[in-house]
């Protein structure tokens, strides 16, 4: 037993850190809020260089050829930056589906591009007023000659603006499937949205949009078990990525808590504070090893039905209440657009929203613990 | 990383595994009792005790010269978990609080008088710190030492000291130094609990286990039983508190009460339906789930930690383990209660005691877990100063 990192990810993790020091400041991550593009093109070029595009990537296909646990690394790291970029959907969701089902035409196509940068993938899943499990996807792929036509809207596609391809899920005669769809297809309008967290997000309305075949990713009809099968790797780097964000909010919060003095005293010595603050080192502590034990576990091939779940459910919520609580040591001034609490106070609760929110991910594991 | 036991450690759990099934006695091993503090109270736990012993599994970790075999406190941690899970008595006190501290600071005398007979489980061992007027601060012990012809004369009073009706010996704070600050003035002494002079009265408490208040008139204890140091008792004690939080706080109880609750939800019916097809339950158990998950973790990690640092106790990562870990072993009861409904409440020993009243029996007796040992706000002071760093101020 050992949780330490090796030499070598170690490295991984200060050569990530250091980049984002210099590449996503906060004045950087500020300057994206909001933005229809949403990624600085540096930061993005310098995380191609370095090669954490294509982390997950075979290096047949000109990747990294690395584990989920390394992935975790650096998602910790993102997470601490608050860096804005189509990683998550474009290099783990996507890659990992072309991966896990597409075609070895797709695979060339793509892979290496994803790994260099130069090209963009995202996803298109969620309906209005629909959930996160297969029912939720109600977008039909009708079957027209030796194509489907897609109708309908996805809500919450990431840096669609800049996604050479979306991968819609829709449903077709087989069941649930996998399309890559050229954003910039006859029929497809994009509408930038505003969300909680400041991130790039889209509207995006299909309207009889015509994809041949060979577009769908895998087999007809096994779409949401490949789905699936990514989104457990996908949360497990998300919990990282809050673990990050909860670390630095907390740091950045002790530190404050020394510095300012109220009734004479700095704010860390009253202790109705400090608590709140060890109570928040212990989640974050734990929720690390929870993390890197199910990325650890999946390097290994084992299951991680139970694990993945687990990590986003407990480190989303240490996100928050981390930074429900250090607003509250800092004050009035958390209140303010000026101090920084305020980006990881509504990216926490947004993350926690996505990507499989509280009650899906109770229900997951409960049906893990208690259905199996 | 590697998340697994290596394969040697993975052999050993096998065998206490293994060990303990072949072994298996109701009498010892009774789930029922919950508490984290399972002792070696009845002939027949002492008898079980001595069986342990046989096997050379007492002190482990200690050096070779006093009897250990000098491997890595990981091998206890895998015993001590295996007989938690198994409800047999805990290796405790007296190999890891007392042995220790003599392993470190005793002189010969007590190391030879005292490190064989734990080693063959023939001493239980009573800790008596806390007073009346010194529980969380334990540094404020009162109880008074006076100098006198060979040895020391003691007076005063101690508060819930487990143990002291069946104990053999007493391992007891007192003030040798009144003079000097309250963190200095502390002396360590052994003391047999038959000592004249000594009366113990039995506190009964709302679980299971009683706990004693002793009273000492004139007391008397030769030099040779003052442990290490005159005036670093403290330190010992300080130094001690963090092992104990480890290995008498084990994750077994509340992962077994996990796996048995979720067990019994499985198949339990309300109304004539299924209880796990509850929202509500299933909500709870997925949040039961998980918490356990990261108390393992959390436990992981302070095994890890004590590795690194050769067998010095990382007390920052113990709090968080402590205070985590004590926390969600009262709400699994809470929960589990809540769960049965109605029902819930009826004690052990009730026809209609849903899983035997074990639930009900635990939620009363865990509610010391989060004050004894070092309460929970203890813990946050001591994450506070020592892993944050922020002001000595409370
Ligand atoms: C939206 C908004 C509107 C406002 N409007 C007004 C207004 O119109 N007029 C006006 O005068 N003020 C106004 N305020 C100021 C407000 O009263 C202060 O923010 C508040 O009193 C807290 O002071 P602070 O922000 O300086 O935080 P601090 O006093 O620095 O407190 C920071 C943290 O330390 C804690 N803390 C401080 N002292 C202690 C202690 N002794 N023991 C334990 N914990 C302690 C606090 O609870 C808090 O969690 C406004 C604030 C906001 C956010
Ligand atoms: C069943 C049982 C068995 C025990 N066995 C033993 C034993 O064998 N040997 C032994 O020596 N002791 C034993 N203890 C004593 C135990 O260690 C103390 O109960 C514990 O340390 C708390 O002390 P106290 O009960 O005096 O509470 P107090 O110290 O009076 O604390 C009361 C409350 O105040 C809080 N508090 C105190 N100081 C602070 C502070 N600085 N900041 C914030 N909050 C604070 C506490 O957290 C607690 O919530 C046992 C206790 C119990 C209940």
């Amino acid at each position: 037993m050992d949780i330490d990192f090796s030499e070598e990810q170690q490295m991984i993790v200060d050569m990530t850190r250091g980049m984002l020091n210099e590449h996503s400041s906060i004045d950087v991550v500020r300057e994206m809020e909001d933005d229809p593009k949403g990624y600085p093109d540096a930061l993005w070029k310098q995380m191609s260089e370095l090669g954490l595009n294509g982390l997950l990537i075979p290096e047949s296909y000109g990747g990294g050829g690395q584990t989920l646990l390394e992935a975790a690394l650096v998602y910790e790291e993102l997470g601490r930056a608050l860096a804005s970029t189509p990683h998550f959907v474009s290099c783990v969701i996507g890659a990992g589906l072309l991966l896990e089902a597409g075609s070895d035409a797709q695979r060339e196509e793509w892979l290496g591009t994803i790994a260099s940068g130069d090209a963009i993938l995202t996803l298109a899943w969620l309906e209005p007023d629909r959930g996160y499990s297969q029912v939720g996807v109600a977008m039909q792929a009708k079957s027209d000659g030796d194509g489907v036509v897609l109708s309908g809207v996805k809500r919450h596609v990431h840096f669609a603006s800049s996604a050479d391809r979306m991968i819609v899920l829709a449903r077709g005669d087989a069941g649930v499937d996998l399309y890559l769809v050229d954003p910039n297809s006859d029929g497809v309008k994009l509408t930038h949205q505003l969300s909680q967290g400041s991130d790039c997000q889209y509207r995006v309305d299909f309207n009889e949009v015509r994809v041949p075949s060979s577009a769908r990713i895998g087999a007809a009809g096994s779409g949401w078990t490949s789905f699936d099968k990514i989104m457990h790797d996908g949360i497990i780097l998300l919990a990282a990525q809050a673990i990050g964000g909860a670390d630095r909010t907390l740091l950045e919060t002790v530190a404050y808590a020394k510095e300012r003095v109220q009734f004479d005293k700095p704010l860390g010595a009253f202790q109705a504070l400090a608590h709140y603050m060890a109570d928040a080192s212990t989640a974050i502590e734990g929720g690390r090893v929870l993390v890197h034990e199910a990325a650890w576990n999946r390097a290994q091939g084992r299951s991680i039905s139970r694990l993945a779940p687990m990590a986003k459910l407990f480190c989303c919520e240490a996100y928050r209440e981390t930074t429900r609580a250090c607003a509250q040591i800092w004050g009035g001034v958390a209140f303010t657009i000026e101090y920084d609490c305020q980006l990881f106070f509504r990216r926490a609760k947004q993350l926690q929203l996505s990507w499989w929110d509280t009650p899906y991910l109770e229900e997951r594991v409960a049906a893990d613990v208690l259905d199996g | 990383m590697d998340f697994d036991f290596s394969p040697e450690e993975q052999k050993f759990a096998e065998e206490v595994e293994q060990w303990l099934v072949d072994n298996h006695d109701p009498v010892v091993m009774d789930p029922t009792r919950e508490n984290f503090t399972q002792l070696a109270d009845t002939p027949e736990r002492r008898a079980f005790m001595k069986k342990l012993a046989k096997k050379g599994w007492l002190g482990m970790s200690w050096p070779k010269e006093y009897g250990g075999q000098g491997i890595e406190g990981v091998y206890e941690f895998i015993l001590n978990e295996a007989l938690a899970r198994h409800a047999a008595p805990q290796i405790g006190k007296g190999v890891g609080i007392i042995g220790k501290t003599l392993i470190r600071h005793g002189s010969e005398k007590l190391k030879k008088e005292f490190l064989p007979k734990i080693l063959a489980a023939e001493v239980e061992f009573a800790v008596g710190y806390s007073e009346p007027q010194a529980g969380s601060d334990a540094a404020n012990m009162q109880l008074k030492a006076d100098k006198v012809d060979g040895g020391w004369n003691l007076n005063g009073q101690k508060m819930w000291t487990t143990s002291a009706h069946f104990a053999d010996w007493y391992w007891v704070g007192a003030r040798t130094d009144p003079d000097k600050a309250k963190h200095d003035g502390l002396s360590l002494f052994l003391i047999p609990m038959d000592h004249e002079g000594l009366e113990v009265q039995s506190l009964p408490t709302i679980g299971k286990d009683t706990t004693n208040q002793v009273f000492f008139k004139d007391v008397f204890v030769p030099d040779d039983y003052l442990v290490g140091t005159r005036g670093r008792g403290f330190q010992y004690i300080a130094e001690a508190l963090d092992l104990e939080r480890f290995t008498l706080f084990t994750l077994s109880p509340i992962s077994e009460r996990s796996r048995v609750l979720i067990d019994w939800v499985k198949t339990a019916r309300r109304d004539d339906k299924p209880l796990r097809e509850d929202p509500n339950v299933r909500r709870l158990i997925a949040h039961i789930a998980t918490d356990t998950a990261l108390a393992r973790c959390l436990s992981t990690r302070f095994l890890c930690a004590a590795k690194a640092v050769n067998g010095k106790p990382p007390s920052v990562e113990s709090s968080q383990y402590k205070l985590f870990t004590t926390t969600l072993s009262q709400r699994v009861c809470k929960d589990a209660l809540d769960i049965t409904g109605a029902a819930g409440q009826m004690r052990e020993g009730q026809d209609d005691a849903p899983l035997a009243g074990r639930f009900e029996g635990a939620y009363r007796a865990t509610m010391n877990e989060t004050v004894g040992g070092g309460s929970s706000e203890i813990q946050k002071n001591i994450i506070a100063r020592r892993h944050l760093g922020l002001p000595k101020n409370f």
